[in-house]
C-alpha cells in the first residue's frame, strides 16, 4: 500500500503508535539508568504509581466521551482518601464498613456533580472548578490540615499488598484463555454473518502477542513480590469499563450523547440520566483511587491528589480521546496513564529537577494532542 | 483568446480510490447564469470546491482558465481576489454581529490604529443594500434580527462588496419562503443585467428554469449535457439528472386509501418563544389525524409548523402546552422519551444537528432509539442488532456498502433514510416527518414518498411538514395550512391547488368554514 501516507497509517494504528512511544520512553530511561529502570522492582513500582491515575482515567474517559469534563476529582480523591483515614485512625471502623462508607460518599458526591451539570444546566467545567475548591476545603476542615496517620494494616494492604505468585500465574493463564476465546468467538460470529475476516495468522499472531505480554507481565511482577493489588484492581476496571463502553446499552449511549446530544435526546434517550450516572461512576472511581492512595501512603494527607485531575485528563487525551466528545477508549486512556507514569518514574530516577519534570510532562501532553489533531484533520 | 470568462477543463478529483469528479468540463460566458444540476452526490459541491479553491491547485487534475489565463488558487482567498465568490447553503454569517460588520467581515474599513471606521462601513453597506432593493434593513442591527431571506441577501451584499464577478450560489433558497425566493430571483436578474455572472445550484428546478440561461447537468462525477434553457424544460432536466425519464415525481396511492377512524388528536397546542415571552410561535392549534392518513402541514417559514410538531413530540425548546390524545386517551408526551414510548416518532428537520450522531456508524445510528430491545441483561446482542439493521437497510433501499461505515460518509438522502430507519424501528403509530426530503435528491425523494404511502397503508398516521408545496400536494391526503402560529385552513387534498394553499397561508384570517374538515372534538 504505497498510496497510504504516513498520516493514514498513523490514524489507523494510533494505539500501536502509542505503544511504540511507551517502548521508546522505556528504552531511553533504561539506557540512561544503565538498566535499573526495567528491573522488576522498578516496574512493579511504576505500575503501582500509575494505578491511581489509571483508576481516575477510567472514569474520566467516560466523562470526556460524553462531552463533559470534571476538574474536581483530584480534590475529591483527597477528600475521600481523607475520610477513609479519619474513619480508620480516629473512629477505628473495620475495613469493610470503611470501604462501603467511602464508596457511598464517592457515589453521592459524584451524583451531585452530575445533577448540577445535567439537571441544573451548570457547565461541568464550573461544577468541577467549584468542587475542586470546596472538596479540598472540606478535606482541610476534617483533617485540621494535618496528616492523619498511622492507618491500620488492612487499609495499608489495599495500597501496598501483592497477589502471591501462584494466583498470579493462574490469573495470567486465565486471561490468556479469555483472549483466545474472545478472538475465536469474534471470528465465528464474523464468519456467520459473512463479514470480512482478518487473516487467521494475524489473529493467531495477536493472541500469541497477548500471551507473550501476559507472560512477561506476570513473570516480571512475580520476580519481585507479585502483582500489586492496585494494579490488579486497575486490570479489573480495564476489563469492566471496556465491557461497558463496547458491549452495553449504557456504553453506546455515552458515545451518542457526546457525539450529538440533541439527536440522542430526540431518539428518546434520557440524556440527563446518562450524564448523571457518568458522574456517579466518576465519583466511585475517586473513592477507589482515594482508598488506594491512602493505603499506599499509609496516611491521609490534606494535599493528597493535588493535580491528579490534570494527570487523569492528560492520560485520556494522550490516549486519543476526542476533545469534542464522542470518541475514545478506556485502554487508550490507560496507555496514556502509563506514558505519564513512565515519565514521572524515569525522570525521578534520573534526579531530574521538578521544574524540568513539569516542563517535559506539559510538552508531551501538548505534543500528543497536536499529533492527534493533525492526523484527525479532514476527517470531520 | 477565448470568449469565456471561466473554463474548467477535464477536472478530475479523487478521494481515496473514488473518482468524485471524472473529467468535468464547464464553460461560463461573462454575464450569463448557469444552472448546475445533478442529484445529491453527483459532484456539484465538489466541483464548486475545486473552483473556489477549497481544494487547492494540485490536489486535483485538469485546468481552470479564468479570463483565458490559468488559475492556480491555493486558497479561497486567491479565488476571492480574482472575483469568484461562493455563497454556501449554510449561511456564513455571525448572528451576533451587525449587518454591516458581517458585510465587511475580513475586509473591514479601518481608521489608524486598527479602529473600525463604522461611519464609512455603514454608508457603504447602506449603498449595497439599496442596490439590492432592501433599504429597510438597519445595518447597525445584529443579523439575527432578520429572517433567513434577508440574511441570504446580506450574504449577497457581502459578495458584491468583494467585487464579485462570478457568484456561485449553492442551494440559496433551501430555507426561504416563496415570496423571499421571488425577491432573490429578481435581484439575481438585476445583477445579471449589471454583468455579474452566476452559477446557480438548486434542487428546485423551477427556480433554475426561471433564472438560468444555460443548464449544465452532471451525474456520477461526469458531465452529461450543456444545453441552452430555451431548449429545456423541468422534465427534461430531471430526465438528464436521473438518466431516465421520470414519468411522475410522486407515487400514486391505491384507489381506496385505507383511512380509518381518528387515531390521534392534538388540542390547544401553544408555544411561547424561548427568548421573547411576548411572542407566541404557535397559538392554540388543534387538529386530528386518522389512521392511515397522511397529513401535510404547509405554511411559510416562521409559520410555527416545526414548533407545533416539536411540541407534540416533547422536543420544543421553550415554554409550551399541548394536549395529546391517542386512541381517545390523553397521553403524556412531555419528553421525546415518553412520546416514543407512547407510539410517536419524529424525524427532525435539521438532519445534521438533530438527526445523525456523527461518531456512531450507520448501524449504530439506526438502532440508537431501540437499543434496549437488543440487550440481554446489560449486554447488547450484536447478532440481533445486525439483523434489525440489515432489515431496515433492505426495506428503505438505503445505499451503504456496509452498516459499519461512518454515517457521515453517506449522501444526504441515505443519511435521511438512516434517521428514518431509526424512527421506524420504534414501530410508531404516529410518524412525524419534518421536511423529510430537504437536501435529498430526486431518486431518494421518490423512495421516501413510496415508503410513506406503504406505512400509511399499514395504518400508520403520518404528519408531514414541508416547505415544498408541490410535495405537500403530491403525497398528502389532507393539508393543514399554518400562518403566524395559527391554523389557517384544513383542506381535503382532492384536486387542491397550490394557489388555494398559498392564499390560505398568506391570508390574514382563517379560511372560510366551508373548507374546514376539522371539527372540534367533543371534549
Amino acid at each position: 500500500m504505497k498510496a497510504m501516507s504516513v498520516k493514514q497509517l498513523f490514524t489507523q494504528y494510533k494505539m500501536l503508535a502509542l505503544l511504540i512511544a511507551v517502548a521508546l520512553i522505556w528504552a531511553f530511561f533504561s539506557w540512561k539508568t544503565q538498566g535499573s529502570f526495567v528491573t522488576p522492582r522498578n516496574l512493579s513500582n511504576l505500575l503501582r504509581q500509575m494505578s491511581v491515575t489509571g483508576i481516575l482515567a477510567c472514569g474520566m474517559v467516560l466523562v470526556i466521551i460524553a462531552g463533559e469534563i470534571d476538574l474536581s476529582i483530584g480534590s475529591l480523591l483527597g477528600l475521600l482518601g481523607g475520610i477513609a483515614a479519619v474513619l480508620d485512625v480516629t473512629q477505628h471502623w473495620p475495613l469493610a464498613l470503611n470501604l462501603a462508607a467511602v464508596l457511598g460518599c464517592g457515589l453521592v458526591i459524584g451524583l451531585l456533580n452530575g445533577y448540577l451539570t445535567a439537571y441544573r444546566g451548570i457547565p461541568s467545567f464550573i461544577v468541577g472548578l467549584g468542587g475542586m475548591l470546596a472538596y479540598r476545603g472540606i478535606l482541610l476542615g476534617i483533617t485540621g490540615g494535618i496528616t492523619i496517620a498511622p492507618v491500620s494494616d488492612p487499609l495499608v494492604y489495599l495500597g501496598q499488598g501483592y497477589l502471591p505468585a501462584l494466583p498470579g500465574v493462574v490469573l495470567g493463564i486465565g486471561l490468556f484463555l479469555l483472549a483466545a476465546f474472545l478472538t475465536w468467538r469474534s471470528r465465528t460470529s464474523r464468519a456467520q454473518h459473512g463479514l470480512p475476516q482478518t487473516a487467521a495468522w494475524v489473529d493467531g499472531l495477536r493472541v500469541l502477542v497477548i500471551g507473550a505480554v501476559l507472560y512477561a507481565f506476570v513473570q516480571t511482577l512475580n520476580d519481585y513480590e507479585g502483582i500489586p493489588l492496585p494494579v490488579l484492581l486497575l486490570l479489573a476496571l480495564l476489563g469492566l469499563f471496556s465491557y461497558i463502553t463496547s458491549q452495553t446499552v449504557f456504553g453506546r449511549r455515552i458515545y451518542a450523547v457526546g457525539s450529538n446530544m440533541e439527536a440522542t435526546r430526540l431518539s428518546g434517550i434520557n440524556v440527563k440520566a446518562v450524564k448523571l450516572w457518568i458522574f456517579g461512576i466518576m465519583g466511585l472511581m475517586c473513592a477507589l483511587a482515594g482508598l488506594i492512595n491512602t493505603g499506599r501512603l499509609a496516611a491521609g494527607s490534606p494535599s493528597a491528589g493535588t493535580f491528579s485531575e490534570l494527570d487523569a485528563i492528560a492520560a485520556c487525551f494522550i490516549g486519543g480521546t476526542s476533545m469534542r466528545g464522542g470518541s475514545g477508549t478506556v485502554y487508550g486512556a490507560l496507555i496514556g496513564a502509563l506514558v505519564m507514569a513512565s515519565l514521572d518514574n524515569g525522570m525521578s530516577m534520573l534526579d531530574v529537577d521538578t521544574y524540568w519534570q513539569m516542563i517535559v510532562k506539559g510538552s508531551i501532553l501538548t505534543l500528543a494532542v497536536w499529533v492527534d489533531v493533525s492526523t484527525r484533520a479532514g476527517r470531520r | 483568446m477565448s470568449d469565456y470568462l471561466l473554463e474548467m477543463k477535464g477536472i478530475v478529483k479523487q478521494f481515496g480510490g473514488v473518482r468524485a469528479l471524472d473529467g468535468i468540463d464547464l464553460q461560463v460566458r461573462a454575464g450569463e447564469c448557469i444552472g448546475l444540476c445533478g442529484e445529491n452526490g453527483a459532484g456539484k459541491s465538489t466541483l464548486m470546491k475545486v473552483l473556489s479553491g477549497v481544494y487547492p491547485h494540485g490536489s486535483w487534475e485538469g485546468e481552470i482558465l479564468w479570463e483565458g489565463k490559468p488559475l492556480r488558487a491555493q486558497s479561497i482567498r486567491d479565488t476571492e481576489d480574482a472575483g469568484i465568490i461562493i455563497i454556501h447553503q449554510e449561511l456564513m454569517l455571525v448572528p451576533q454581529l451587525s449587518v454591516a460588520e458581517n458585510i465587511f467581515m475580513g475586509r473591514e474599513i479601518t481608521l489608524p490604529g486598527g479602529r473600525m471606521h463604522y461611519a464609512a462601513m455603514y454608508k457603504r453597506a447602506d449603498e449595497l443594500l439599496r442596490e439590492l432593493k432592501i433599504p429597510e434593513l438597519n445595518v447597525a442591527l445584529p443579523v439575527m434580527h432578520y429572517g433567513g431571506g434577508h440574511q441570504q441577501l446580506v450574504e449577497i451584499a457581502k459578495a458584491l462588496n468583494k467585487n464579485a464577478r462570478l457568484l456561485i450560489l449553492d442551494e440559496p433558497s433551501s430555507s426561504l419562503t416563496a415570496s423571499e425566493i421571488a425577491v432573490l430571483l429578481d435581484i439575481l436578474r438585476a445583477l445579471k443585467a449589471r454583468g455579474v455572472t452566476c452559477i446557480y445550484i438548486s434542487h428546485k428546478l423551477d427556480e433554475v428554469a426561471a433564472i438560468c440561461d444555460t443548464i449544465v447537468v452532471i451525474r456520477d462525477g461526469k458531465h452529461i449535457a450543456t444545453t441552452p434553457m430555451a431548449q429545456m424544460n423541468v422534465e427534461r432536466i430531471i430526465a438528464q439528472m436521473v438518466g431516465r425519464e421520470m414519468s411522475q415525481l410522486y407515487p400514486q396511492r391505491g384507489p381506496q386509501p385505507a383511512i380509518g377512524e381518528v387515531l390521534f388528536e392534538a388540542r390547544h397546542v401553544s408555544c411561547i418563544d424561548a427568548d421573547n415571552p411576548q411572542r407566541k410561535r404557535v397559538d392554540d392549534v388543534s387538529f386530528s389525524l386518522r389512521k392511515g392518513e397522511i397529513l401535510g402541514i404547509a405554511g411559510l417559514v416562521g409559520a410555527g409548523r416545526t414548533e407545533l410538531v416539536s411540541a407534540l413530540f416533547g422536543a420544543y425548546q421553550g415554554p409550551c402546552q399541548a394536549e395529546v390524545w391517542l386512541d381517545g386517551q390523553r397521553i403524556d408526551t412531555s419528553t421525546p422519551q415518553k412520546a416514543i414510548a407512547r407510539g410517536l416518532a419524529m424525524v427532525p428537520e435539521d438532519r445534521k444537528h438533530h438527526g445523525i450522531v456523527p461518531d456512531l456508524d450507520v448501524g449504530q445510528n439506526i438502532t440508537l432509539a431501540v437499543l434496549g430491545q437488543f440487550a440481554h441483561a446489560t449486554r447488547i446482542d450484536g447478532e440481533a442488532e445486525r439483523m434489525a439493521v440489515r432489515g431496515e437497510i433492505a426495506q428503505l433501499e438505503l445505499k451503504a456498502a456496509s452498516p459499519t461505515l461512518p454515517i457521515t460518509s453517506l449522501s444526504g438522502g441515505n443519511q435521511q433514510k438512516a434517521v428514518l430507519a431509526k424512527m421506524l424501528l420504534t414501530r410508531p403509530r404516529v410518524l412525524i416527518l419534518d421536511e423529510p426530503t430537504r437536501g435529498v435528491d430526486v431518486g431518494a425523494k421518490y423512495e421516501i414518498y413510496k415508503l410513506m404511502l406503504a406505512l400509511a397503508d399499514q395504518g400508520v398516521a403520518i404528519i408531514m411538514v414541508s416547505s415544498e408545496l408541490a410535495e405537500v400536494l403530491g403525497v398528502s391526503d389532507r393539508v393543514l395550512v399554518m400562518g403566524e402560529g395559527r391554523l389557517r385552513g384544513d383542506f381535503i387534498n382532492d384536486g387542491l391547488s397550490q394557489e388555494t394553499v398559498l392564499a390560505a397561508a398568506l391570508a390574514q384570517h382563517p379560511a372560510p368554514a366551508a373548507d374546514t374538515a376539522y371539527k372540534e372534538p367533543a371534549a
